[in-house]
């Protein structure tokens, strides 16, 4: 099934449009998990979406559809012009000529969906055998599963521009829980690359356990202000959301918490923080949902605002160049960053530790979505992590809150870690950060 | 769409390798998104799915496929792909199918596909004006209508054909103000299983707008929110938030079935305080989330899940009922074809009380009012859940007093049911969307206001003073 772009681009000319394009995206992808050594849930999906987007009148009109035929190119453009005709913004849209220059790079590799899977049901029945076999307390290996994906994503505009880019991943996750007495804790692990061969069961299996094991005994701490080691992936729930203060219209719609701070210094010197969507890792993305080339740059420079983020309309009105973080689906693109990574510092997490007479080194912040104002900065969330006491890590904590602003907790960094970790679920590298003084509130 | 010959064909080439269980999904979906901001249309959104999701099960396995070739010849290959994974003897084989149109249970008036765009944009205009002109510290405004029109035709080896259709709208409110460094937002949602006459009859959009801006102008002037322990008071509606985390999640049979909830088992168990019954219904009219039948073909329910504490029921879809000896209890969801449907909740309410609102109040010698939510998570392995406040006061002396910005509170379900020692006449239901293993769904979230006699606050105020 392939939409006709001749006739599509036919069409909308014929229909006053100033100029067209549409992204097709072609995803692939196998998935098992199983349950108690028995296959659980088997799915093989192959999925189609294809965005096409229209300028009539000075409007950006868009429609996103997951199944095209021959009727196709009238419905699409029919629809564009309807999106577009109740459009009353004044701001200027752009359909993307392209770029001077793109750093194309093939990082994917062939995915045989054919493979054996029971070769992978081997391999979940493995893991969960040696989970269970790791520690007795260790009660319900809830789920295990192994997924592998790959996708083609391709850009075509009226101006003859083309842009395509392939990927693929394999993932291992698990969810496990471990009780003692009447306490349960869950705990969880997940393995991502483009190349299988890196993963190891033992290694897999050992972090998932220790991840469940080590919260046993939790207990809340003192409501107070306690010095705070947050680990990577708090650091990466964190940043990613201070990153999308950097959107220009949320600048421009005086709504963000660095309006009128670029080039000025907002946060502690210790924190640099880069996005690289051209590192050769799962996240490479050589152009943005507009077409425009991406590129490595600072967001932070060592607490400076180095850069705000901008679309090829927020770029526009601010007389800028685009800085190739328009992503998005719709006729509107918002501003999204690709691989970020948080500059690591010399010492090692344990060092960070050893200073700390009496402190709180966080795991888990949940509750992101609810407890985060993300205009403000402010934030109150429920957390959970361990004492530090004498230099070491003590008992875990849970039913714990941690409340303060972003802008405060990255002004107030005492010392970076050197233990820079790729946290999948924010597309980010990040190390441990010592800020001074957090409130958490326990009992 | 298919017909009903070519879904037994396809159902029944599924058979051979031993699915005791075939089924076939099929949706076709048009959803319309319009924003203003600014007293213009900032934006819009059309988008056209269609696509079919087979599922075939053999005893505690389910395998499932989906694919955008709705066409007999796609949906055969997929099926009998699907089927290779089951290497057993035929046990089933499907003779016939009926095909049933599902019983309307939201009547629509004015169906989105006779409502001209220009009357949405409107009635979004009409209350962005107000909250635009209401405070100069309102630095945006951005009004949202999306609505959604779907048929779905479900044909299993039930021997049903099912073929269903409906329409959803949801209006979206958001208010931003900011004063000397400060930003706060408001939101509202009010949402609906209906046509655009369930906005034009029962959302006053000026007074929503006024109410939000309000509400979002006071919460800037408020002070940050001490932590600690304490009574805490819930409002009524979208207050409805803490049940769906603390408790609806974990009656789900996803969890129950494979025992891995905390209310695992304990059906006819004391779970809750004596005063608290709840209910998830599927079938309330027009109700945000509503539906005819369920995304397995069941017809919804109202289901009692706990009534004067004691637990009734669990949320049950006929997959995860194996495992539990049921069959499904209409709570079986999924976002779209795209996503393998399992037990959900459709709208969920704690059940009115006898205190009227004021009594509580006065009621409370010191505590957290937290009169609306922003939403929540939980760990329906470990029961522990938060939620974060969008509107809160601190109440001193039986009287509410002044407001507090950044309130979390979190808590374990097992434990927050007990403690749950008032409850009020006032039963309201909110909107919301709910994100688990088969995608989004609209939710309602409902309850009248109640008291917690002691729960964890998050804030960044300090001690309580």
């Amino acid at each position: 099934m392939k939409l006709n772009e001749k006739k599509f681009f036919e069409l909308a000319k014929a229909n006053g449009f100033e100029s067209a394009d549409y992204a097709l995206n072609e995803s692939s992808s196998l998935s098992v998990s199983i349950f108690h050594g028995e296959v659980d849930s088997l799915t093989n999906n192959n999925s189609f979406s294809l965005v096409a987007r229209g300028i009539y009148k000075g409007k950006m009109g868009s429609i996103s559809v997951d199944h095209v035929d021959k009727d196709s190119p009238e419905f699409l453009v029919k629809e564009i012009k309807r999106a577009a005709q109740i459009i009353e913004n004044d701001d200027p849209v752009f359909i993307f000529k392209g770029s001077e220059k793109y750093h194309k790079k093939n990082v994917s590799k062939n995915v045989d969906f054919s493979e054996n899977i029971q070769e992978k049901v081997g391999i979940l029945k493995e893991i969960e055998k040696k989970l269970l076999a790791y520690d007795k307390r260790i009660n319900e290996v809830m789920s295990v599963g192994f997924e592998s994906s790959s996708n083609a994503y391709k850009k075509t505009n009226s101006y003859g521009l083309k842009l395509s880019q392939k990927m693929n991943s394999y993932t291992y996750y698990v969810q496990l829980s471990a009780k003692q007495g009447e306490e349960i804790r869950t705990g969880f692990e997940v393995f991502a690359s483009f190349d299988e061969n890196e993963f190891n069961i033992d290694d897999f299996v050992k972090k998932a356990a220790t991840n469940a094991l080590e919260k046993l005994g939790s207990v809340q701490c003192s409501s107070k202000k306690y010095p705070v080691v947050l680990n990577p992936e708090c650091v990466a729930a964190l940043i990613s959301t201070l990153i999308g203060s950097l959107d220009a219209e949320e600048i421009q719609k005086h709504t963000s918490l660095l309006e009128g701070k670029l080039n000025q210094q907002v946060l502690s010197k210790k924190l640099t923080v880069i996005e690289n969507p051209l590192a050769k890792n799962l996240f490479f993305r050589y152009f943005d949902d507009e077409g425009v080339a991406t590129n490595k740059k600072y967001l932070f420079k060592k607490g400076v605002v180095s850069t705000y983020l901008y679309t090829l309309q927020t770029a526009a009105k601010d007389k800028v160049s685009p800085t190739g973080n328009g992503y998005g689906s719709g006729s509107k693109a918002h501003a999204d960053v690709g691989y970020v990574e948080v500059k690591g510092g010399k010492k090692s997490e344990e060092e960070i530790i050893s200073e700390i007479k009496e402190g709180v080194y966080l795991t888990e912040l949940t509750g992101l979505h609810a407890g985060m104002n993300a205009q403000s900065g402010n934030f109150s969330l429920q957390c959970a992590g361990f004492m530090i006491r004498d230099g070491k890590k003590c008992e875990p904590l849970a039913l714990i809150t941690v409340a303060d602003n972003l802008l405060n907790v990255f002004n107030n960094i005492k010392c970076v870690a050197n233990n820079n970790k790729l946290v999948i679920f924010n597309q980010m590298s990040c190390p441990s950060i010592y800020i001074k003084k957090m409130a958490i509130s326990g009992k | 769409m298919i017909s009903k010959n070519q879904a037994l064909c396809i159902l029944n080439s599924g058979l051979p390798t031993g699915a005791d269980y075939a089924e076939i999904y099929i949706e076709e979906k048009d959803t319309f998104t319009v924003v203003v901001e600014n007293g213009k249309v900032e934006n819009s959104a059309i988008s056209r799915s269609y696509g079919a999701g087979i599922r075939l099960l053999n005893k505690l396995q389910s395998v499932y496929g989906y694919t955008n070739e709705v066409n007999e010849k796609s949906l055969t290959k997929l099926i009998q792909n699907l089927a290779n994974s089951f290497h057993e003897k035929q046990c089933i084989f499907l003779d016939k199918l009926v095909t049933k149109t599902a019983k309307n249970l939201s009547v629509v008036k004015q169906s989105y596909l006779n409502t001209d765009d220009n009357i949405i944009i409107n009635f979004l205009k009409k209350g962005e004006k107000v909250m635009r002109e209401f405070d100069k510290r309102i630095v945006r405004t951005q009004f949202t209508f999306s609505y959604s029109i779907s048929k779905v035709q479900i044909a299993s080896t039930k021997g049903i054909n099912f073929l269903d259709q409906k329409e959803r709208g949801r209006c979206g409110i958001m208010c931003v103000a900011a004063d000397q460094g400060k930003i706060e937002t408001g939101f509202e949602g009010p949402g609906a299983s209906a046509g655009f006459e369930y906005f034009l009859n029962n959302v006053d959009i000026e007074a929503l707008a006024k109410k939000t801006a309000e509400k979002t102008i006071m919460m800037l002037e408020a002070k940050e929110c001490p932590s600690g322990k304490m009574p805490v008071i819930i409002g009524n509606g979208f207050g409805g938030t803490l049940f769906h985390e603390a408790c609806g999640h974990p009656l789900e049979a996803s969890m129950v079935s494979k025992n891995l909830s905390v209310f695992s088992g304990k059906v006819g168990q004391q779970i809750a305080s004596p005063i608290l019954s709840a209910i998830d219904d599927g079938t309330i009219p027009n109700g945000w989330g509503s539906n005819n039948i369920d995304d397995e073909g069941n017809k919804t329910e109202k289901t009692l899940l706990i009534e004067n504490g004691i637990l009734k029921d669990y949320l049950i879809d006929d997959f995860n009922g194996r495992r539990m000896g049921r069959k499904g209890n209409g709570a079986c969801r999924r976002q779209s074809y795209k996503y393998e449907p399992t037990s959900r909740m459709s709208n969920t309410y704690i059940c009115a009380g006898k205190s009227t609102p004021e009594e509580i109040i006065k009621a409370t010698k010191f505590g957290l009012y937290a009169k609306s939510l922003a939403g929540g998570q939980v760990n329906p392995v470990t029961g522990e859940f938060n939620f974060g406040c969008s509107e809160a006061y601190l109440v001193r002396d039986g009287k509410i007093c002044e407001p507090v910005r950044g309130a979390s509170v979190i808590g374990t379900g097992p434990d927050i049911l007990m403690k749950i020692d008032m409850i009020g006449n006032d039963l309201l239901r909110g909107q919301g969307m709910c994100g688990a293993a088969s995608g989004f769904i609209p939710v309602d979230c409902g309850q009248p206001t109640i008291r917690v006699s002691e729960m964890t606050v998050g804030g960044n105020g300090g001690e309580i003073k």
